[in-house]
C-alpha cells in the first residue's frame, strides 16, 4: 500500500561525466510502499541516477534526503547501512569466491570470531535469505564464476535483500531472468510493498513496468520529464514520452503465418550435451525464425552453444544441409557462415576493453586482410566507420572502448558485426537483454531484414512476447528436451506456451 | 541435471584416484632402480626439509596471485630476510632470527605493494625494478662484509634447528593451519581474493581495495619471511645474487602453485601446495638419485614442469550449474 509519507527525496541532483551532463536538476520523491519505475532510452541517465542513490557514484550537486535526514552515501556499503540496496545492471559478483561469500562480501565481519569467519554461519544466513524471500536454492560453496547469468543474478538479489533494505533498487534485473524466476521476483516486489518498503526499478519491458509499478518516472537526455501513474498510461504513450516522438512502424512482425522457404539450412539431430541437452532435434529453414523458450533449467541457452560448436557433444550432429557440412567446433561454424550472439554480452561476446573498431572487425578479419595477411588500418577504419553509421551506434568515435557504451549500443555492435558478414545461420540468445524500446525495435528490424534475406535464425529468448512476436515456429523446452513445437499459424499465446513450459 | 552433475563429479574422482595410483606406481618402480633409496624414512626427512622453503614461498605466492599481482622480487626478498634474520639471530638468538626474518619479509612486501599502488605501473615491471634494488642491497652488504674479511652471514650452528627435522614438521603444520585460515576463513583473505578477482565489484561491495591489497602483501611477506628464516637455518648462510638471478629461486614454488591450481578442483589450494611441493621435490630427488646432473637437466625439467602445470592450470572447467 502506497503511503503518503515520503521515504526518499531528491532535489536538483546533477551529475556530469566530462562534457556529458548525465543527470540535470533531477527532482524526485519516493513514497513508502511505492514501486517506482524509471523509463528512458539507453543513455537517458537512469542508471546514473540509481547509482547515485545507491552510493556507487557521488553526486556533483543537489540534495538527497532519506526519512527526512540528509543522505549522501559515499559507497554502496554506506547506502546499505542507510537501508538502500541495489542490484546492478551488469553482473556484479566476484567470480573466484563462493556464491555464499558473495552474498555477504564486505560484511563478513559479522560472522567472525577472533578474526576467523565461520563459513557455516555465512551459508546458513545465505540460506535463510533465500528461504525468506522464496528464491531458488543456490549451491553456496560453488564459485560464482561457475554459475550462469541467471543464477548469478539471483545471488545478487539475495545479496541486496540480505541488507534488509527499505528501498530496493533493481536495475534491469528481470531481463536476466526466465519466466519462473520473474514470477518469484514479482512476489518479492509484492511482499516488499506490503511491508511498506519501496522499490525503484528499471526494465525495458514496458508492459512489465506498467504492470508491476505504481508510478513511472520518465527520463530523457538526463532530465526527468515527468512522473505518471502506471494504471493511467499505456506502453505506446510511454514509448512516445521516452523517445520524444511517436515510434513509427511495427514493433514485432505483423503477419500471423509462418513464412519461410522449403530449403533446410540447419539440421540438428539427437543432440545430447554435457550441459544438459537431452536428445534435441530440429530443422531451421531458409528465412525461418525458430524461437526457443522455456524455464530457467530447461536448457534453451545450451542450444545456442551446442549449435555453434561451443559445447562438448556426447551424441548428435549439427549439419549445414546446403553445404553438407557437419559442424564440430566454433571455428568451423564461423568459417561456414554461422554466427552466434550469446546472452552474456559482456563476458562471452564483446571485448570490453577493446575499441568499437576492433569489435566490429574481429569476425571479418579474414575478409579484410590483404596479401600476406596484412591488415590495412584504412580498411579497418572504413569498415568500422561504415558499420557504426549503418547500425547507428551512439559513441564518441570508432576508437571508443566498448566499456564506455550503453547496453543498447553494445548490443548494436554485438549483433551488427555478424549481420555485416551476411551469415546463413544466425543464433541469437536474448538479443534484446538490457536494451531500450528504441534499440529493441531497431534490433527486431535487423532480424526481420535478415529473415527477408533468407538467413535461418535461431532465436533463444527468456521473453515470451519476443518469441511470439518474432518467431515462425516456437520450440518449447523442458528438462533439456523440446516438448512441443508450435507454429505461428496456430496463433500461439503466452498462456499456451507457459502451460507447456511448466 | 543433478544426476549428470553427480556422475561428472564421480568421473572426476575416479580420474583423480587413477592419477594418484599411477604416481605411486611410478615412484615405486623408480624406487627399485635406485635400490630402495627413494622410499625410506631418511630420504623422506630430506624431502620434507627440502620442501619446506618452497612450500612457505608458495603459500606467500598464493596471496600475491590472489591479489592479482605478479612480483618477481620474491627471490631477492628471501635473500634479504634470510641475511637480516641471520645477522639478528647471531646477536639476539632465536627471537632475533625469527622476528628479523619475518619483519624484513613484511616490510619489503609492504614497500612493493605501496610502489604498485602509488606508481600504478604494472606490478611485474615494478617488481623487476624492486628485484634489482633488493639484490643490490644484499650484494652491497656482502661486499662490505668481505671487505672486512668476514663471510656474508654465518648463522650460529646452535640456531639452525628451524631448518632441520623435526622443527620443519612443526613449522609446516603451523604454516598450513595459518595459511588455510588466513586464505579461506578471514575477512582479510576473502577481501584480497575479491580485489584481485575484480577490484571494481569488490569496491562496490564496500571493500577498500588499497587496504585489502596491502594486507595481502603483508600476509605474503610473513610467509616469505618464514621461508627466509628456514633458508638461513638450513644452509647457515645465503649467498647474495645479482643480475636478476634471484628470480630463478622462485621457479620451484611457482611450479608448486601452478600444480596446486590444477589440484584445487579436488582440494583447497592451500592444502594442495605442500602436496605439490613434495611431489615436485620428489621428482628432483629421484632425478638426483638416478644420477641426472643438477643445474642442467634438472633445471630443464623444472622449466618444462612450470610450463606443463601452467597449461593445465589454465584449462577451465566447462559447464555451469543448472
Amino acid at each position: 500500500m502506497v503511503q503518503n509519507e515520503s521515504i526518499l527525496q531528491i532535489e536538483n541532483l546533477n551529475k556530469s561525466f566530462g562534457p556529458t551532463h548525465a543527470n540535470k536538476n533531477i527532482c524526485f520523491t519516493l513514497k513508502r510502499g511505492e514501486v517506482r519505475g524509471l523509463a528512458g532510452e539507453n543513455g537517458s541517465g537512469k542508471s546514473t541516477l540509481l547509482s547515485q542513490i545507491a552510493g556507487i557514484l557521488c553526486k556533483d550537486s543537489g540534495q538527497m534526503q532519506k526519512d527526512g535526514a540528509a543522505y549522501d552515501p559515499k559507497s554502496p556499503l554506506e547506502a546499505n547501512e542507510k537501508k538502500i540496496a541495489i542490484v546492478v545492471q551488469e553482473l556484479g559478483l566476484v567470480n573466484t569466491l563462493p556464491a555464499g561469500i558473495n552474498i555477504f562480501l564486505g560484511r563478513t565481519d559479522q560472522f567472525s570470531r577472533f578474526g576467523i569467519v565461520n563459513m557455516k554461519k555465512v551459508y546458513q544466513a545465505a540460506n535463510e535469505q533465500l528461504e525468506k524471500w522464496g528464491l531458488p536454492a543456490i549451491p553456496y560453496h560453488r564459485l560464482a564464476g561457475e554459475m550462469n547469468v541467471e543464477t548469478r543474478k539471483m545471488i545478487e538479489l539475495a545479496r541486496a535483500l540480505s541488507t534488509d533494505p527499505d528501498i530496493l533498487i533493481l536495475d534491469e534485473v528481470t531481463q536476466a531472468l526466465s519466466h519462473d524466476n520473474r514470477l518469484r521476483l514479482y512476489e518479492i516486489i509484492k511482499t516488499f510493498k506490503e511491508q511498506g518498503k519501496s522499490i525503484i526499478l528499471i526494465t525495458h519491458d514496458l508492459e512489465e513496468m506498467i504492470e508491476i509499478t505504481d508510478t513511472i518516472s520518465i527520463l530523457r537526455d538526463g532530465e526527468l520529464i515527468g512522473t505518471e501513474t502506471s494504471c493511467e498510461i499505456n506502453s505506446d504513450i510511454l514509448k512516445t514520452k521516452m523517445v520524444g516522438r511517436k515510434l513509427d512502424g511495427e514493433y514485432y512482425r505483423a503477419d500471423a503465418e509462418e513464412r519461410y522457404e522449403d530449403e533446410v539450412i540447419l539440421e540438428v539431430k539427437n543432440l545430447v550435451s554435457e550441459d544438459g541437452l537431452a536428445d534435441i532435434s530440429f530443422e531451421v529453414h531458409k528465412g525461418e525464425i525458430l524461437g526457443f523458450c522455456g524455464l530457467s533449467d530447461s536448457g534453451i541457452h545450451a542450444v545456442g552453444k551446442a549449435v555453434y560448436g561451443l559445447s562438448k557433444l556426447q551424441t548428435g550432429t549439427v549439419c549445414l544441409k546446403q553445404k553438407n557440412i557437419r559442424i564440430c567446433n566454433q571455428t568451423q561454424a564461423l568459417q561456414n557462415g554461422m554466427a552466434y550472439v550469446p546472452k552474456d554480452r559482456d563476458h562471452e561476446a564483446l571485448m570490453m576493453a577493446a575499441s568499437i573498431r576492433e569489435n566490429f572487425s574481429m569476425p571479418s578479419l579474414d575478409a579484410l586482410r590483404g596479401p600476406l595477411g596484412y591488415l590495412s588500418t584504412r580498411k579497418l577504419n572504413r569498415m568500422a566507420e561504415d558499420a557504426k553509421n549503418l547500425f547507428n551506434v551512439k559513441c564518441t568515435g570508432i576508437d571508443q572502448p566498448m566499456n564506455g557504451l550503453s547496453g543498447g549500443n553494445k548490443q548494436k555492435v554485438n549483433l551488427g558485426r555478424w549481420l555485416l558478414k551476411d551469415p546463413d545461420v544466425l543464433v541469437v540468445d536474448c538479443p534484446t537483454r538490457g536494451v531500450d524500446v528504441g534499440v529493441k525495435a531497431y534490433l527486431y528490424q535487423c532480424l526481420k531484414n535478415a529473415k527477408e534475406k533468407g538467413v535461418a535464425i535461431v532465436l533463444i529468448t527468456d521473453e515470451l512476447s519476443e518469441a511470439i512476436g518474432m518467431s515462425d515456429n516456437i520450440a518449447v523446452m523442458k528438462n533439456g528436451k523440446i516438448v512441443k513445437t508450435i507454429k505461428r499459424s496456430s496463433h500461439f499465446s503466452e498462456e499456451a506456451i507457459i502451460e507447456v513450459m511448466i | 541435471m543433478n544426476q549428470e552433475a553427480s556422475s561428472a563429479a564421480a568421473t572426476k574422482r575416479i580420474k583423480a584416484v587413477i592419477v594418484i595410483i599411477l604416481v605411486v606406481l611410478a615412484f615405486g618402480i623408480l624406487n627399485r632402480y635406485v635400490d630402495g633409496k627413494f622410499i625410506s624414512v631418511s630420504n623422506f626427512n630430506v624431502l620434507i626439509t627440502g620442501s619446506a622453503i618452497p612450500t612457505f614461498v608458495a603459500w606467500g605466492l598464493c596471496f600475491i596471485f590472489a591479489a592479482g599481482i605478479t612480483d618477481f622480487s620474491i627471490g631477492a626478498v628471501l635473500i634479504l630476510s634470510a641475511t637480516v634474520g641471520g645477522a639478528l639471530g647471531n646477536k639476539m638468538g632465536y627471537p632475533g632470527l625469527i622476528l628479523g626474518g619475518i619483519l624484513v619479509g613484511m616490510v619489503l612486501l609492504l614497500i612493493n605493494f605501496q610502489v604498485y599502488n602509488i606508481t600504478k605501473i604494472p606490478s611485474w615491471i615494478a617488481g623487476l625494478g624492486m628485484t634489482m634494488i633488493y639484490e643490490a642491497v644484499a650484494a652491497y652488504y656482502a661486499k662490505l662484509r668481505l671487505a672486512q674479511g668476514l663471510q656474508v652471514v654465518q648463522l650460529d650452528p646452535q640456531l639452525r634447528a628451524l631448518g632441520h627435522v623435526p622443527a620443519v614438521y612443526f613449522l609446516l603444520a603451523a604454516g598450513l593451519a595459518v595459511a588455510y585460515l588466513l586464505y579461506n576463513r578471514t575477512t582479510a583473505g576473502l577481501n584480497v581474493r575479491a580485489v584481485g578477482s575484480n577490484g571494481t565489484i569488490a569496491k562496490m561491495m564496500g571493500i577498500h581495495p588499497v587496504k585489502a591489497l596491502i594486507i595481502g602483501g603483508l600476509i605474503a611477506g610473513f610467509f616469505f619471511g618464514i621461508a627466509g628464516v628456514i633458508k638461513e637455518s638450513y644452509a647457515g648462510r645465503v649467498i647474495a645474487m645479482t643480475g636478476l638471478s634471484s628470480i630463478s629461486t622462485i621457479f620451484l614454488p611457482l611450479a608448486a602453485v601452478l600444480l596446486s591450481q590444477v589440484l584445487q578442483k579436488y582440494i583447497n589450494i592451500i592444502i594442495a601446495i605442500p602436496i605439490a611441493t613434495l611431489f615436485i621435490s620428489s621428482i628432483f630427488n629421484l632425478l638426483t638419485l638416478l644420477g641426472v646432473p643438477s643445474g642442467t637437466w634438472q633445471e630443464t625439467i623444472l622449466g618444462v614442469i612450470v610450463i606443463v602445470f601452467g597449461m593445465i592450470a589454465q584449462r577451465k572447467e566447462k559447464g555451469v550449474i543448472k
